[in-house]
Protein backbone atom coordinates (compact mmCIF):
# COMPACT_ATOMS: atom_id res chain seq x y z
CA UNK A 1 0.00 0.00 0.00
CA UNK A 2 1.68 3.18 -0.96
CA UNK A 3 -0.06 5.07 1.85
CA UNK A 4 1.71 3.04 4.34
CA UNK A 5 4.85 2.30 3.25
CA UNK A 6 5.54 6.10 2.34
CA UNK A 7 4.72 6.77 6.73
CA UNK A 8 7.02 3.82 7.74
CA UNK A 9 9.95 4.97 5.43
CA UNK A 10 9.90 8.73 6.18
CA UNK A 11 8.66 8.58 10.08
CA UNK A 12 10.04 11.56 12.45
CA UNK A 13 11.09 13.89 9.44
CA UNK A 14 7.58 13.36 8.27
CA UNK A 15 5.57 14.77 11.04
CA UNK A 16 6.87 18.75 10.33
CA UNK A 17 6.14 18.41 6.41
CA UNK A 18 3.29 16.74 7.16
CA UNK A 19 2.04 19.69 9.11
CA UNK A 20 3.08 22.29 6.64
CA UNK A 21 1.51 19.98 3.74
CA UNK A 22 -1.85 19.67 6.32
CA UNK A 23 -1.66 23.46 6.42
CA UNK A 24 -1.63 24.15 2.67
CA UNK A 25 -4.46 21.66 1.99
CA UNK A 26 -6.38 23.79 4.23
CA UNK A 27 -5.44 27.10 2.73
CA UNK A 28 -6.52 25.23 -0.81
CA UNK A 29 -9.62 23.71 0.65
CA UNK A 30 -10.77 27.52 2.22
CA UNK A 31 -9.43 29.08 -1.27
CA UNK A 32 -12.19 26.87 -3.64
CA UNK A 33 -14.58 27.47 -0.54
CA UNK A 34 -14.54 31.22 -1.28
CA UNK A 35 -14.18 30.46 -4.50
CA UNK A 36 -18.08 31.42 -5.12
CA UNK A 37 -18.03 34.34 -3.39
CA UNK A 38 -15.12 35.78 -5.28
CA UNK A 39 -16.51 34.57 -8.75
CA UNK A 40 -19.84 36.14 -7.93
CA UNK A 41 -21.97 33.11 -7.93
CA UNK A 42 -25.60 33.90 -8.42
CA UNK A 43 -28.00 33.94 -5.71
CA UNK A 44 -29.11 30.44 -6.78
CA UNK A 45 -26.64 28.76 -6.60
CA UNK A 46 -25.40 30.01 -3.33
CA UNK A 47 -28.76 29.27 -2.07
CA UNK A 48 -27.92 25.52 -3.00
CA UNK A 49 -24.52 25.91 -1.52
CA UNK A 50 -25.70 26.78 1.65
CA UNK A 51 -27.77 24.14 2.00
CA UNK A 52 -24.88 21.36 0.19
CA UNK A 53 -23.17 22.89 3.55
CA UNK A 54 -25.87 22.27 5.95
CA UNK A 55 -26.15 19.10 4.68
CA UNK A 56 -22.01 18.68 4.99
CA UNK A 57 -22.22 19.78 8.66
CA UNK A 58 -24.92 16.95 8.93
CA UNK A 59 -22.52 14.44 8.03
CA UNK A 60 -20.33 15.27 9.92
CA UNK A 61 -21.71 14.65 13.14
CA UNK A 62 -22.89 11.66 11.29
CA UNK A 63 -19.84 10.32 10.47
CA UNK A 64 -18.00 10.93 13.90
CA UNK A 65 -20.76 8.91 15.20
CA UNK A 66 -20.29 6.34 12.95
CA UNK A 67 -16.49 6.69 12.43
CA UNK A 68 -15.44 6.98 16.07
CA UNK A 69 -18.39 6.14 18.30
CA UNK A 70 -18.77 2.56 15.89
CA UNK A 71 -22.61 3.46 15.45
CA UNK A 72 -24.89 3.61 12.32
CA UNK A 73 -27.58 6.71 13.20
CA UNK A 74 -30.63 6.19 11.21
CA UNK A 75 -32.11 8.89 13.75
CA UNK A 76 -30.32 12.33 13.08
CA UNK A 77 -33.16 14.20 11.49
CA UNK A 78 -34.23 13.92 15.20
CA UNK A 79 -31.14 16.18 16.68
CA UNK A 80 -31.44 18.07 13.36
CA UNK A 81 -35.27 19.03 14.04
CA UNK A 82 -34.57 19.29 18.12
CA UNK A 83 -31.81 22.16 17.06
CA UNK A 84 -34.21 23.65 14.81
CA UNK A 85 -36.85 24.08 17.12
CA UNK A 86 -34.97 24.70 20.41
CA UNK A 87 -33.12 27.59 18.48
CA UNK A 88 -35.93 29.27 16.43
CA UNK A 89 -38.25 29.15 20.41
CA UNK A 90 -35.31 30.57 21.55
CA UNK A 91 -35.40 33.67 19.64
CA UNK A 92 -38.55 33.59 18.71
CA UNK A 93 -40.43 33.89 22.19
CA UNK A 94 -37.80 34.75 24.75
CA UNK A 95 -36.08 36.86 22.33
CA UNK A 96 -32.72 35.26 22.91
CA UNK A 97 -30.07 36.64 20.42
CA UNK A 98 -30.10 34.61 17.40
CA UNK A 99 -26.23 33.82 17.20
CA UNK A 100 -26.36 32.52 21.19
CA UNK A 101 -29.83 30.63 20.07
CA UNK A 102 -28.14 28.77 17.64
CA UNK A 103 -25.29 27.20 19.77
CA UNK A 104 -28.20 26.90 22.53
CA UNK A 105 -30.26 24.59 20.18
CA UNK A 106 -27.38 22.50 19.62
CA UNK A 107 -27.44 22.04 23.43
CA UNK A 108 -30.61 21.32 23.86
CA UNK A 109 -30.06 19.09 21.19
CA UNK A 110 -27.30 17.42 22.99
CA UNK A 111 -29.88 17.43 26.69
CA UNK A 112 -32.56 15.46 24.39
CA UNK A 113 -30.14 13.09 22.96
CA UNK A 114 -29.19 11.90 26.71
CA UNK A 115 -32.97 9.74 26.29
CA UNK A 116 -30.72 7.82 23.61
CA UNK A 117 -28.11 6.71 26.73
CA UNK A 118 -30.01 3.47 27.08
CA UNK A 119 -29.50 2.36 23.69
CA UNK A 120 -25.85 2.69 24.02
CA UNK A 121 -25.57 -0.49 25.45
CA UNK A 122 -27.37 -2.00 22.36
CA UNK A 123 -24.69 -3.06 19.24
CA UNK A 124 -25.30 -2.69 15.30
CA UNK A 125 -28.80 -3.28 14.00
CA UNK A 126 -30.43 -2.83 17.28
CA UNK A 127 -29.23 0.73 18.05
CA UNK A 128 -29.65 1.70 14.59
CA UNK A 129 -33.64 0.73 14.93
CA UNK A 130 -34.22 2.02 18.39
CA UNK A 131 -32.17 5.59 16.98
CA UNK A 132 -34.80 5.24 14.53
CA UNK A 133 -37.82 4.86 16.63
CA UNK A 134 -36.94 7.66 18.69
CA UNK A 135 -36.62 9.88 15.63
CA UNK A 136 -40.42 9.73 15.22
CA UNK A 137 -41.33 10.58 18.96
CA UNK A 138 -39.77 14.15 18.11
CA UNK A 139 -42.01 14.89 14.98
CA UNK A 140 -45.36 13.88 16.86
CA UNK A 141 -43.94 15.98 19.94
CA UNK A 142 -43.65 18.88 17.24
CA UNK A 143 -46.78 18.27 15.88
CA UNK A 144 -49.08 17.54 19.21
CA UNK A 145 -47.57 20.47 21.48
CA UNK A 146 -49.30 22.96 19.05
CA UNK A 147 -48.86 25.42 22.41
CA UNK A 148 -45.13 25.94 22.35
CA UNK A 149 -44.44 24.77 18.26
CA UNK A 150 -47.24 25.74 16.44
CA UNK A 151 -48.15 22.23 15.32
CA UNK A 152 -48.20 21.22 12.20
CA UNK A 153 -49.36 24.74 10.51
CA UNK A 154 -45.59 25.40 11.60
CA UNK A 155 -43.44 28.27 13.21
CA UNK A 156 -42.48 31.14 11.53
CA UNK A 157 -42.39 34.58 13.42
CA UNK A 158 -38.76 34.06 14.47
CA UNK A 159 -35.71 36.32 13.60
CA UNK A 160 -33.45 35.43 10.93
CA UNK A 161 -29.39 35.64 11.59
CA UNK A 162 -28.68 39.54 12.05
CA UNK A 163 -25.96 42.08 10.80
CA UNK A 164 -22.62 41.84 12.67
CA UNK A 165 -20.23 44.44 12.29
CA UNK A 166 -22.09 45.65 9.05
CA UNK A 167 -21.84 42.29 7.32
CA UNK A 168 -25.40 41.31 6.74
CA UNK A 169 -25.59 37.48 7.22
CA UNK A 170 -29.00 37.22 6.50
CA UNK A 171 -27.77 37.72 2.88
CA UNK A 172 -26.90 34.62 0.70
CA UNK A 173 -23.13 35.52 1.04
CA UNK A 174 -23.43 36.03 4.58
CA UNK A 175 -25.23 32.83 5.59
CA UNK A 176 -22.78 31.03 3.29
CA UNK A 177 -19.80 32.44 5.43
CA UNK A 178 -21.61 31.85 8.78
CA UNK A 179 -22.49 28.30 7.45
CA UNK A 180 -19.08 27.60 5.86
CA UNK A 181 -17.38 28.62 9.60
CA UNK A 182 -18.87 26.30 11.35
CA UNK A 183 -18.46 22.94 9.06
CA UNK A 184 -14.69 24.42 9.41
CA UNK A 185 -14.75 24.61 13.29
CA UNK A 186 -16.24 21.26 13.72
CA UNK A 187 -14.16 19.59 11.21
CA UNK A 188 -11.23 20.76 13.18
CA UNK A 189 -12.28 19.33 16.33
CA UNK A 190 -13.25 16.35 14.92
CA UNK A 191 -9.40 15.90 13.40
CA UNK A 192 -8.15 16.86 16.67
CA UNK A 193 -10.32 14.31 18.41
CA UNK A 194 -9.38 11.95 16.02
CA UNK A 195 -5.95 12.75 16.59
CA UNK A 196 -6.03 12.75 20.35
CA UNK A 197 -5.56 9.64 23.10
CA UNK A 198 -9.33 9.63 22.89
CA UNK A 199 -9.42 8.90 19.39
CA UNK A 200 -7.15 6.03 19.19
CA UNK A 201 -9.48 4.67 22.26
CA UNK A 202 -12.49 5.43 20.33
CA UNK A 203 -10.94 3.36 16.76
CA UNK A 204 -10.12 0.87 18.88
CA UNK A 205 -13.30 0.18 20.29
CA UNK A 206 -15.01 -0.26 17.19
CA UNK A 207 -12.43 -3.26 16.99
CA UNK A 208 -12.95 -5.07 20.39
CA UNK A 209 -14.70 -3.04 23.47
CA UNK A 210 -13.43 -6.00 25.94
CA UNK A 211 -9.92 -5.45 24.83
CA UNK A 212 -9.67 -1.67 25.95
CA UNK A 213 -11.46 -2.21 28.74
CA UNK A 214 -8.50 -3.90 30.21
CA UNK A 215 -6.72 -1.40 29.83
CA UNK A 216 -8.42 1.32 31.66
CA UNK A 217 -10.89 2.72 28.79
CA UNK A 218 -14.08 3.76 30.03
CA UNK A 219 -15.80 2.92 26.60
CA UNK A 220 -19.31 3.34 27.84
CA UNK A 221 -18.61 7.38 28.78
CA UNK A 222 -16.64 7.69 25.49
CA UNK A 223 -19.30 6.64 23.25
CA UNK A 224 -21.67 8.44 24.99
CA UNK A 225 -19.62 11.87 24.28
CA UNK A 226 -19.60 10.80 21.14
CA UNK A 227 -23.51 10.95 20.91
CA UNK A 228 -23.42 14.11 22.89
CA UNK A 229 -21.10 15.63 20.62
CA UNK A 230 -22.92 14.47 17.35
CA UNK A 231 -26.16 15.57 18.40
CA UNK A 232 -24.99 18.76 19.44
CA UNK A 233 -23.02 19.13 15.16
CA UNK A 234 -26.18 17.99 14.20
CA UNK A 235 -27.95 20.24 16.63
CA UNK A 236 -26.16 23.65 15.55
CA UNK A 237 -26.72 22.64 11.78
CA UNK A 238 -30.51 22.39 12.29
CA UNK A 239 -30.62 25.62 14.09
CA UNK A 240 -28.60 27.87 11.41
CA UNK A 241 -30.83 26.03 8.74
CA UNK A 242 -34.19 27.14 10.58
CA UNK A 243 -32.94 30.49 10.84
CA UNK A 244 -31.83 30.27 6.96
CA UNK A 245 -35.17 29.39 5.88
CA UNK A 246 -37.50 31.09 8.21
CA UNK A 247 -39.89 28.44 8.40
CA UNK A 248 -40.69 25.34 10.33
CA UNK A 249 -42.89 22.90 10.44
CA UNK A 250 -42.83 19.34 12.19
CA UNK A 251 -42.80 17.39 8.88
CA UNK A 252 -39.56 19.23 6.88
CA UNK A 253 -37.33 19.44 10.32
CA UNK A 254 -38.38 16.01 11.68
CA UNK A 255 -38.26 14.65 7.81
CA UNK A 256 -36.42 11.53 7.10
CA UNK A 257 -34.48 13.15 4.44
CA UNK A 258 -32.18 14.58 7.47
CA UNK A 259 -31.86 10.85 8.32
CA UNK A 260 -30.54 9.60 5.41
CA UNK A 261 -29.27 12.52 3.52
CA UNK A 262 -26.22 12.50 5.44
CA UNK A 263 -25.78 8.92 5.45
CA UNK A 264 -26.07 8.55 1.96
CA UNK A 265 -23.32 11.95 1.39
CA UNK A 266 -20.97 10.77 4.25
CA UNK A 267 -20.87 6.91 2.86
CA UNK A 268 -20.51 8.44 -0.73
CA UNK A 269 -17.86 10.56 0.35
CA UNK A 270 -15.65 8.17 2.97
CA UNK A 271 -17.18 8.15 6.28
CA UNK A 272 -13.52 7.14 7.87
CA UNK A 273 -12.36 10.39 6.78
CA UNK A 274 -12.67 14.12 8.10
CA UNK A 275 -13.20 15.66 4.52
CA UNK A 276 -15.12 12.69 2.82
CA UNK A 277 -18.27 13.61 4.63
CA UNK A 278 -17.92 17.15 3.63
CA UNK A 279 -17.30 17.10 0.20
CA UNK A 280 -19.44 13.63 -0.18
CA UNK A 281 -22.73 15.94 0.59
CA UNK A 282 -21.59 18.82 -1.38
CA UNK A 283 -20.92 16.55 -4.87
CA UNK A 284 -24.29 14.72 -3.77
CA UNK A 285 -26.63 17.66 -3.02
CA UNK A 286 -25.36 19.48 -5.94
CA UNK A 287 -25.85 16.43 -8.22
CA UNK A 288 -29.19 15.89 -6.98
CA UNK A 289 -30.52 19.70 -7.04
CA UNK A 290 -28.70 20.18 -10.49
CA UNK A 291 -28.50 16.91 -12.48
CA UNK A 292 -30.83 14.29 -11.31
CA UNK A 293 -33.80 17.19 -11.00
CA UNK A 294 -33.27 18.24 -14.14
CA UNK A 295 -33.15 14.56 -15.58
CA UNK A 296 -36.26 13.19 -13.77
CA UNK A 297 -38.24 16.48 -11.93
CA UNK A 298 -40.25 14.08 -9.47
CA UNK A 299 -38.61 10.98 -7.75
CA UNK A 300 -35.13 12.21 -8.66
CA UNK A 301 -34.07 11.02 -5.33
CA UNK A 302 -33.70 7.51 -6.84
CA UNK A 303 -30.15 8.47 -9.06
CA UNK A 304 -29.05 8.92 -5.69
CA UNK A 305 -29.46 5.37 -4.56
CA UNK A 306 -27.88 4.39 -7.91
CA UNK A 307 -24.50 6.75 -7.29
CA UNK A 308 -24.39 5.42 -4.25
CA UNK A 309 -24.42 1.77 -5.17
CA UNK A 310 -21.76 2.58 -8.04
CA UNK A 311 -19.47 3.93 -5.43
CA UNK A 312 -20.14 1.43 -3.00
CA UNK A 313 -19.45 -1.56 -5.48
CA UNK A 314 -16.49 0.27 -7.31
CA UNK A 315 -14.78 2.50 -4.06
CA UNK A 316 -15.75 1.08 -0.61
CA UNK A 317 -14.19 4.26 0.80
CA UNK A 318 -15.73 6.69 -0.60
CA UNK A 319 -14.51 10.02 -2.76
CA UNK A 320 -11.78 9.89 0.10
CA UNK A 321 -10.48 6.49 -0.59
CA UNK A 322 -10.54 7.62 -4.22
CA UNK A 323 -8.33 10.24 -3.81
CA UNK A 324 -5.80 9.13 -1.22
CA UNK A 325 -5.46 6.04 -3.77
CA UNK A 326 -4.95 8.16 -7.45
CA UNK A 327 -3.65 11.21 -5.17
CA UNK A 328 -1.20 9.34 -2.53
CA UNK A 329 1.12 12.18 -2.04
CA UNK A 330 -1.42 15.07 -2.29
CA UNK A 331 -4.22 13.38 0.17
CA UNK A 332 -2.44 14.41 3.57
CA UNK A 333 -3.48 12.68 6.71
CA UNK A 334 -7.25 13.72 6.81
CA UNK A 335 -8.10 11.92 3.55
CA UNK A 336 -5.61 8.98 3.68
CA UNK A 337 -6.37 7.79 6.94
CA UNK A 338 -9.71 6.00 5.88
CA UNK A 339 -7.48 3.86 3.00
CA UNK A 340 -4.83 2.85 5.46
CA UNK A 341 -7.54 1.58 7.45
CA UNK A 342 -8.42 -0.98 4.93
CA UNK A 343 -4.91 -1.64 3.79
CA UNK B 1 -1.37 -8.41 47.10
CA UNK B 2 -4.15 -10.27 45.34
CA UNK B 3 -6.29 -12.72 46.53
CA UNK B 4 -9.64 -14.35 46.29
CA UNK B 5 -12.12 -15.87 49.07
CA UNK B 6 -15.01 -18.31 48.15
CA UNK B 7 -15.05 -17.13 44.77
CA UNK B 8 -17.96 -18.22 42.37
CA UNK B 9 -18.91 -17.08 38.66
CA UNK B 10 -20.06 -17.83 35.62
CA UNK B 11 -21.96 -17.05 33.05
CA UNK B 12 -25.65 -16.17 33.53
CA UNK B 13 -27.49 -19.33 35.46
CA UNK B 14 -24.51 -21.49 34.81
CA UNK B 15 -21.78 -21.54 37.57
CA UNK B 16 -18.29 -21.88 36.26
CA UNK B 17 -16.15 -21.47 39.34
CA UNK B 18 -17.35 -22.80 42.49
CA UNK B 19 -15.47 -21.31 45.84
CA UNK B 20 -12.12 -20.79 44.61
CA UNK B 21 -9.54 -19.52 47.09
CA UNK B 22 -6.08 -18.38 45.81
CA UNK B 23 -3.52 -16.25 46.75
CA UNK B 24 -1.14 -14.32 44.02
CA UNK B 25 1.76 -12.84 45.83
CA UNK B 26 3.70 -9.87 44.57
CA UNK B 27 6.31 -9.57 42.82
CA UNK B 28 5.95 -13.86 41.78
CA UNK B 29 4.38 -15.13 38.99
CA UNK B 30 1.77 -17.43 39.46
CA UNK B 31 0.92 -19.61 37.28
CA UNK B 32 -2.93 -21.40 36.42
CA UNK B 33 -2.66 -24.64 34.83
CA UNK B 34 -5.53 -27.09 33.84
CA UNK B 35 -7.17 -29.09 30.73
CA UNK B 36 -9.72 -26.90 28.83
CA UNK B 37 -12.79 -25.68 30.71
CA UNK B 38 -11.49 -25.61 33.53
CA UNK B 39 -12.65 -22.28 34.36
CA UNK B 40 -9.02 -20.89 33.71
CA UNK B 41 -10.10 -17.96 31.21
CA UNK B 42 -13.87 -17.53 33.36
CA UNK B 43 -11.44 -16.65 36.37
CA UNK B 44 -9.34 -14.19 34.84
CA UNK B 45 -12.67 -12.31 33.18
CA UNK B 46 -14.14 -12.79 36.90
CA UNK B 47 -10.71 -10.89 38.22
CA UNK B 48 -10.57 -7.87 35.58
CA UNK B 49 -14.42 -7.51 36.27
CA UNK B 50 -16.03 -8.74 33.36
CA UNK B 51 -17.80 -11.12 34.67
CA UNK B 52 -20.47 -10.83 37.95
CA UNK B 53 -19.01 -13.19 41.00
CA UNK B 54 -19.95 -14.20 44.75
CA UNK B 55 -17.32 -14.19 47.17
CA UNK B 56 -14.89 -12.11 47.53
CA UNK B 57 -11.75 -10.47 45.60
CA UNK B 58 -8.65 -8.46 47.80
CA UNK B 59 -6.22 -6.40 46.57
CA UNK B 60 -3.79 -5.74 49.31
CA UNK B 61 -5.86 -7.03 51.81
CA UNK B 62 -9.26 -4.81 50.65
CA UNK B 63 -12.15 -5.54 48.56
CA UNK B 64 -11.75 -4.42 44.75
CA UNK B 65 -14.35 -2.22 43.85
CA UNK B 66 -15.02 -1.07 39.77
CA UNK B 67 -15.43 -1.82 36.47
CA UNK B 68 -12.91 -3.38 34.43
CA UNK B 69 -11.50 -0.21 33.29
CA UNK B 70 -11.11 1.29 36.73
CA UNK B 71 -9.62 -2.11 37.72
CA UNK B 72 -6.96 -1.40 35.11
CA UNK B 73 -6.42 1.79 36.08
CA UNK B 74 -5.67 0.78 39.32
CA UNK B 75 -3.51 -1.27 37.77
CA UNK B 76 -4.92 -5.05 37.18
CA UNK B 77 -4.19 -5.21 33.51
CA UNK B 78 -5.12 -7.98 31.51
CA UNK B 79 -3.84 -9.32 28.13
CA UNK B 80 -6.64 -11.02 26.65
CA UNK B 81 -6.17 -14.32 25.04
CA UNK B 82 -5.74 -15.03 21.66
CA UNK B 83 -3.35 -12.53 20.74
CA UNK B 84 -6.33 -9.96 20.97
CA UNK B 85 -4.96 -6.49 19.02
CA UNK B 86 -5.87 -3.90 17.17
CA UNK B 87 -5.66 -5.01 13.58
CA UNK B 88 -6.75 -1.70 11.59
CA UNK B 89 -3.87 0.40 13.48
CA UNK B 90 -0.20 0.50 13.69
CA UNK B 91 1.90 -1.57 16.52
CA UNK B 92 2.91 1.86 18.01
CA UNK B 93 -0.78 3.24 18.00
CA UNK B 94 -1.63 -0.15 19.56
CA UNK B 95 0.68 0.66 22.36
CA UNK B 96 -0.10 3.88 22.88
CA UNK B 97 -3.54 2.65 23.78
CA UNK B 98 -1.98 0.56 26.72
CA UNK B 99 -0.98 4.09 28.06
CA UNK B 100 -4.11 5.11 28.45
CA UNK B 101 -4.28 5.63 32.35
CA UNK B 102 -4.07 9.25 33.02
CA UNK B 103 -0.91 7.82 35.12
CA UNK B 104 0.93 6.67 31.66
CA UNK B 105 0.44 10.06 29.43
CA UNK B 106 2.89 11.59 31.16
CA UNK B 107 6.26 10.03 29.82
CA UNK B 108 4.81 8.33 26.96
CA UNK B 109 7.41 8.37 24.59
CA UNK B 110 9.82 6.99 27.68
CA UNK B 111 7.34 4.56 27.97
CA UNK B 112 7.40 3.46 24.24
CA UNK B 113 11.20 3.47 23.73
CA UNK B 114 11.35 0.97 27.31
CA UNK B 115 8.70 -1.21 25.23
CA UNK B 116 10.99 -1.44 22.09
CA UNK B 117 14.05 -2.20 24.20
CA UNK B 118 11.66 -5.06 25.27
CA UNK B 119 10.51 -6.21 22.18
CA UNK B 120 13.21 -4.62 19.54
CA UNK B 121 11.49 -6.38 16.61
CA UNK B 122 8.22 -4.22 17.37
CA UNK B 123 10.38 -1.22 16.76
CA UNK B 124 11.18 -2.49 13.34
CA UNK B 125 7.54 -3.00 12.85
CA UNK B 126 6.14 0.44 14.60
CA UNK B 127 4.38 1.48 11.67
CA UNK B 128 2.80 -1.92 10.44
CA UNK B 129 -0.25 -2.73 11.02
CA UNK B 130 -1.14 -4.93 13.83
CA UNK B 131 -3.21 -6.98 12.02
CA UNK B 132 -0.37 -8.09 9.17
CA UNK B 133 1.93 -9.36 11.90
CA UNK B 134 2.63 -13.02 12.61
CA UNK B 135 1.11 -14.64 15.64
CA UNK B 136 4.55 -14.36 17.83
CA UNK B 137 4.57 -10.37 17.20
CA UNK B 138 1.11 -10.37 17.88
CA UNK B 139 1.55 -11.73 21.14
CA UNK B 140 4.04 -9.08 21.79
CA UNK B 141 2.54 -6.55 20.69
CA UNK B 142 -0.70 -7.47 23.27
CA UNK B 143 1.92 -7.94 25.65
CA UNK B 144 3.27 -4.17 25.64
CA UNK B 145 0.24 -2.89 25.21
CA UNK B 146 -0.47 -4.15 28.56
CA UNK B 147 2.83 -3.27 30.13
CA UNK B 148 1.83 0.41 28.66
CA UNK B 149 -0.68 0.36 31.54
CA UNK B 150 2.36 0.18 33.79
CA UNK B 151 0.42 -2.70 35.52
CA UNK B 152 1.02 -4.03 39.50
CA UNK B 153 -0.26 -6.95 38.24
CA UNK B 154 -0.43 -8.53 34.79
CA UNK B 155 -2.88 -11.32 34.05
CA UNK B 156 -1.88 -13.35 30.46
CA UNK B 157 -4.37 -15.71 29.21
CA UNK B 158 -2.83 -18.02 27.52
CA UNK B 159 -0.32 -16.94 25.28
CA UNK B 160 1.17 -19.96 24.25
CA UNK B 161 -2.37 -20.37 21.88
CA UNK B 162 -2.05 -21.38 18.39
CA UNK B 163 1.69 -20.49 18.51
CA UNK B 164 4.75 -22.76 16.81
CA UNK B 165 6.64 -24.26 19.54
CA UNK B 166 9.60 -22.33 18.91
CA UNK B 167 8.10 -18.62 19.60
CA UNK B 168 6.37 -19.92 22.53
CA UNK B 169 9.81 -20.45 24.10
CA UNK B 170 10.36 -16.91 22.75
CA UNK B 171 7.43 -15.49 24.13
CA UNK B 172 7.96 -17.59 27.74
CA UNK B 173 11.53 -15.99 27.22
CA UNK B 174 10.51 -12.47 27.42
CA UNK B 175 7.70 -13.39 30.38
CA UNK B 176 10.52 -14.67 32.21
CA UNK B 177 12.67 -11.14 31.67
CA UNK B 178 9.31 -9.46 32.47
CA UNK B 179 9.28 -11.58 36.21
CA UNK B 180 13.36 -10.43 36.40
CA UNK B 181 12.13 -7.38 36.16
CA UNK B 182 10.10 -7.66 39.39
CA UNK B 183 6.33 -7.09 37.54
CA UNK B 184 3.66 -9.13 39.78
CA UNK B 185 2.25 -12.02 36.94
CA UNK B 186 -0.77 -14.37 36.64
CA UNK B 187 -0.16 -17.05 33.80
CA UNK B 188 -3.27 -18.60 32.41
CA UNK B 189 -1.66 -21.62 30.38
CA UNK B 190 -2.41 -24.86 29.31
CA UNK B 191 0.87 -26.27 28.65
CA UNK B 192 2.02 -27.46 31.82
CA UNK B 193 6.21 -27.61 30.88
CA UNK B 194 6.27 -24.10 29.75
CA UNK B 195 4.41 -22.90 32.25
CA UNK B 196 6.05 -24.54 35.39
CA UNK B 197 9.57 -23.34 33.62
CA UNK B 198 8.76 -19.77 34.53
CA UNK B 199 6.63 -20.28 37.98
CA UNK B 200 6.76 -19.81 41.66
CA UNK B 201 3.42 -20.62 41.93
CA UNK B 202 1.30 -23.35 40.29
CA UNK B 203 -2.25 -23.56 40.62
CA UNK B 204 -4.23 -26.53 39.07
CA UNK B 205 -8.10 -26.18 38.09
CA UNK B 206 -10.48 -28.54 37.02
CA UNK B 207 -14.06 -28.70 36.42
CA UNK B 208 -14.07 -24.77 38.27
CA UNK B 209 -12.14 -25.74 41.37
CA UNK B 210 -9.07 -25.79 42.55
CA UNK B 211 -7.20 -29.10 43.19
CA UNK B 212 -3.31 -27.84 43.63
CA UNK B 213 -1.76 -25.53 45.02
CA UNK B 214 2.16 -25.58 45.04
CA UNK B 215 5.20 -24.18 44.52
CA UNK B 216 6.45 -24.51 40.96
CA UNK B 217 10.11 -25.74 42.39
CA UNK B 218 10.31 -29.33 43.31
CA UNK B 219 7.10 -29.76 42.06
CA UNK B 220 6.27 -33.44 41.36
CA UNK B 221 5.32 -33.18 37.42
CA UNK B 222 3.92 -36.77 37.19
CA UNK B 223 1.30 -36.03 40.29
CA UNK B 224 0.82 -33.16 38.43
CA UNK B 225 -0.21 -34.51 35.29
CA UNK B 226 -2.40 -37.68 37.33
CA UNK B 227 -4.70 -34.79 38.33
CA UNK B 228 -4.43 -32.54 35.29
CA UNK B 229 -5.95 -35.77 33.33
CA UNK B 230 -7.59 -37.37 36.16
CA UNK B 231 -6.13 -40.60 36.12
CA UNK B 232 -7.23 -43.03 38.64
CA UNK B 233 -5.29 -43.08 42.07
CA UNK B 234 -4.49 -39.82 41.65
CA UNK B 235 -4.75 -37.72 45.39
CA UNK B 236 -6.62 -34.82 45.14
CA UNK B 237 -5.40 -31.90 47.62
CA UNK B 238 -4.26 -28.60 48.56
CA UNK B 239 -0.27 -29.01 49.14
CA UNK B 240 0.25 -25.84 51.10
Amino acid sequence: MPVTSNASAQAAPAAASQRGRGALIGAGLLALALLPLVAGASPYMLGLLISALILAGLALSWALLGNLGGMVSFGHAAFFGVGAYGSALLAGKLGVPVLLAIPLGGLIATVFSLAMLPALRLSGPYFALAILAYAQIFRILATELDWLTGGAAGLQRYPGLPTVLGFNLADRAGSYVLVLACVVVFALVYMALRRSHVGTALRAIADSEDATRVVGVNATVLKTWMLLLSAFIAGVFGALNAHIIGFLEPDYAFSGIWSVMPIIAAVFGGYRSVLGPIFGAVVIYLFDQVIAKSLIPVGHQILLGIVLAIMVLLAPNGLSGLVARFLPRLAGRGLSNAEKGHA
Amino acid sequence: MLETRNLSSGYGAITVLWDVNLTFRAGALTAIVGPNGAGKTTLLRTLTGLLPFSGEILMDGAPLKGKTWDLAVQGLVMVPEGRLVFRDMSVEENLCLGAYPERCRGDLSANLERMYAFFPRLKERRHQLAGSLSGGEAQMVAMGRGLMAKPRILLIDEPSLGLAPVIVNEVFDIIRRLKGEGTTIVLIEQNTRVALSVADDVHLMRSGKVILSEKAEGLDLDRLHDLYFAREGAKEGAGR
